[in-house]
C-alpha cells in the first residue's frame, strides 16, 4: 500500500467575490502518477494554484508528507519538495539553459545534490548538452518545456506537479513529453498531472480525477476511466 | 588640447558615477516594474551622509562609501516596507505616487534640517596628471570607484544565488516563487540595493561639486535620461548611457554655455523617445 504524499481536503477558494472550488478532495500517492482532467473552467489550475500556495486557501486543509501546509508560503512548499512545472513553462528568458536548470535546484534541499540532478536532467534530454548556453528564451517550444521539465526535476521534488505540459505543443512533441513522464514514472518520481490530452493522460495514470464546475465529479484507475461513458462522451468525443 | 582630454576624462569619469546611480533607478524598474521617483533624494541623502562623517569624523567619502552603501541597503529595504509593499502589484500610478512622496518627505525634511545652503567636501587629494590633463583626484576616484561597485553588482547579480533570485524575480516572479524564492524579500532586497547605489554616486559625487539637500533632482533627471538612453532593465546599457551622457556634458561645455547643457540632455531625451523608445542598447 502506497502511502499518501499529497492530500487536499474539502479545499474551497477562488478570487477575490468568486468562489471557483467547492470543497475539492484529492490525493496523490507516493511513487504513482495521480492525473486530474476536466475541461478549460473545471477549476484544475485554480487546485493547483491553491496546493502551490501562490492562492491562499478559503477553506479546507493541505496536507504534504505529513504537515499541513494549508497557510505555508508558496516559495516554503518548494523546500519542502513540491514543486511546480508551470502551464505556459514560464522559463527565464534571458538566463541560459544552464541557469534556468540551476534556479530550479534553489531550494534548500536541492542545492545539496545540485551535480546529481543536472547529470539525471542531462542523461533524460541529451538534447540540452549542447544548449547548456543557449538563452532559454530564444528555443523552440518543444525544447523550451524540456528545460522548464528539467528546472523541475532539479528540484529533487517529492511531488512533482506538471501543470498542462503538452499545452501548445506538435502532437510529435506531445508524445514526446508524455515518452518523458512515462520514464519518469518508471524512475519511481511521484508526480501530480493536470491535462487535456484526457487520452494519453488516462493510459499512463495510476489513478485519475475528473473536475467540472470546481468539484470532482469522478474518480477512478485510468483504465477505469476511459471506459466510462461519461467521460468518453464529455472528453474523448467517442 | 589639454582642455580636449581634460574634458573628455572628466566626462568618462562623472559618466560612471552617473551611470552607477542609473543602475541603481534602473535595477528598482527592472525587478519591481517601480519608477523610482525618490532616486534623487536618496542621491542627495548620500551626498549628506559622506558630508556629515567626513565633518565629525574626518573620515574621506572614498572611505566611509562602504558605510554608506550598507545604510543604503538598510534604509532601502525599511523604504520598501513602509512606502511600497502594500501598493506593489497596484497599478503603475501607486507606486509613482509613493516614492513621489517618499521624495517629498526627505527632501521636506532635509531642507527644514540642512537648509538648502550649498555644502562641500574638500578631500584635498590634489591632482593628478593624467595623458597631459590635470584632473581632481576625486574625480578619478568617484570614477574609478563606479566602476568597482558597477562589476561588483555584475558579479552579485550573475555569479550569487540571490543574485540570480533577483534576476530571476524580474523575469518572471510567479516562477521564481515556484523554484523557492522568498519574493517579498528579493523585491525589498533590491530596492534596497537600488537605494544603496543612489546614495553611493551621491556620495561620490559630492567629493566633486558642491551640492544642497535640492541637488538629487539633477542627477536623478540624469539617471532617467541615461536609462531612456541605454534602454529601461538594461544595466550595461545603463553604464553606456552614462558615459555618453557624461562626455556630452563635459566635452559641450567647452564650446557652449554650461546653462545649455541640460536642454541639449532633454533634447536627446526627446529624440530618443521618439526614434528609438526601447533605448539605444535597449530591446525589440
Amino acid at each position: 500500500m502506497a502511502d499518501v504524499i499529497l492530500q487536499v481536503e474539502k479545499l474551497s477558494t477562488g478570487y477575490g467575490e468568486v468562489q471557483i472550488l467547492w470543497e475539492v478532495s484529492i490525493q496523490a500517492k507516493r511513487g504513482q502518477l495521480t492525473t486530474i482532467i476536466g475541461s478549460n473552467g473545471s477549476g484544475k489550475t485554480t487546485l493547483l494554484r491553491a496546493i502551490t500556495g501562490i492562492i491562499p486557501a478559503w477553506s479546507g486543509r493541505i496536507i504534504f508528507n505529513g504537515e499541513d501546509i494549508t497557510n505555508v508560503p508558496a516559495y516554503k512548499r518548494a523546500d519542502m519538495g513540491l514543486i511546480m512545472v508551470p502551464e505556459g513553462r514560464m522559463l527565464f528568458p534571458e538566463m541560459t539553459v544552464y541557469e534556468n536548470l540551476e534556479m530550479g535546484a534553489y531550494n534548500k534541499r536541492a542545492r545539496q545534490k545540485i551535480k546529481e540532478s543536472l547529470e539525471f536532467v542531462l542523461h533524460l534530454f541529451p538534447r540540452l548538452k549542447e544548449r547548456l548556453n543557449q538563452k532559454a528564451g530564444t528555443m523552440s517550444g518543444g525544447e523550451q518545456q524540456m528545460v522548464a521539465l528539467g528546472r523541475g526535476l532539479m528540484g529533487c521534488p517529492e511531488l512533482l506537479i506538471l501543470d498542462e505540459p503538452s499545452l501548445g505543443l506538435a502532437p510529435k512533441l506531445v508524445l514526446d513529453v508524455f515518452d518523458v513522464v512515462k520514464k519518469l514514472r518508471e524512475e519511481g518520481i511521484t508526480m501530480l498531472l493536470v491535462e487535456q490530452n484526457v487520452h494519453l493522460s488516462l493510459m499512463l495514470t495510476d489513478w485519475a480525477y475528473v473536475m467540472a464546475e470546481g468539484r470532482v465529479v469522478m474518480e477512478g484507475s485510468g483504465e477505469e476511466l476511459e471506459k466510462s461513458d461519461e467521460v468518453r462522451k464529455a472528453y474523448l468525443g467517442i | 588640447m589639454d582642455a580636449w582630454v581634460s574634458a573628455i576624462l572628466s566626462g568618462v569619469l562623472l559618466g560612471l558615477a552617473y551611470g552607477l546611480a542609473a543602475i541603481g533607478l534602473n535595477l528598482i524598474w527592472g525587478v519591481m516594474k517601480v519608477i523610482n521617483l525618490s532616486h534623487g533624494a536618496f542621491i542627495a541623502l548620500g551626498m549628506f551622509a559622506a558630508y556629515f562623517v567626513f565633518h565629525s569624523f574626518g573620515i574621506s567619502p572614498f572611505v566611509s562609501v562602504i558605510l554608506i552603501l550598507a545604510l543604503g541597503v538598510v534604509v532601502g529595504m525599511l523604504a520598501y516596507f513602509v512606502a511600497l509593499h502594500r501598493v506593489i502589484s497596484a497599478p503603475e500610478l501607486s507606486t509613482l505616487l509613493s516614492t513621489y512622496s517618499l521624495s517629498l518627505i526627505i527632501i521636506g525634511l532635509g531642507t527644514f534640517v540642512f537648509t538648502t545652503n550649498p555644502r562641500a567636501i574638500d578631500v584635498g587629494l590634489g591632482s593628478i596628471k593624467l595623458f597631459g590633463a590635470y584632473i581632481p583626484a576625486s574625480k578619478v576616484l568617484t570614477g574609478l570607484y563606479s566602476l568597482i561597485f558597477t562589476a561588483a553588482l555584475y558579479v552579485f547579480l550573475f555569479k550569487t544565488w540571490t543574485g540570480k533570485a533577483i534576476r530571476a524575480v524580474s523575469m518572471n516572479m510567479t516562477a521564481a516563487q515556484f523554484m523557492g524564492v522568498n519574493t517579498t524579500f528579493i523585491l525589498s532586497l533590491s530596492f534596497g540595493i537600488g537605494i544603496a547605489l543612489a546614495m553611493v554616486a551621491g556620495a561620490l559625487i559630492a567629493s566633486v561639486f558642491p551640492f544642497t539637500i535640492l541637488s538629487g533632482g539633477i542627477y536623478e533627471l540624469k539617471s532617467f535620461v541615461i536609462c531612456v538612453l541605454g534602454g529601461l532593465g538594461s544595466p550595461l546599457g545603463a553604464l553606456a548611457g552614462g558615459l555618453l551622457l557624461g562626455l556630452l556634458e563635459n566635452v559641450l561645455t567647452l564650446k557652449m554655455p554650461v546653462g545649455y547643457v541640460p536642454f541639449i540632455e532633454f533634447l536627446i531625451l526627446v529624440v530618443i523617445l521618439l526614434v528609438k523608445p526601447s533605448g539605444l542598447l535597449g530591446k525589440e
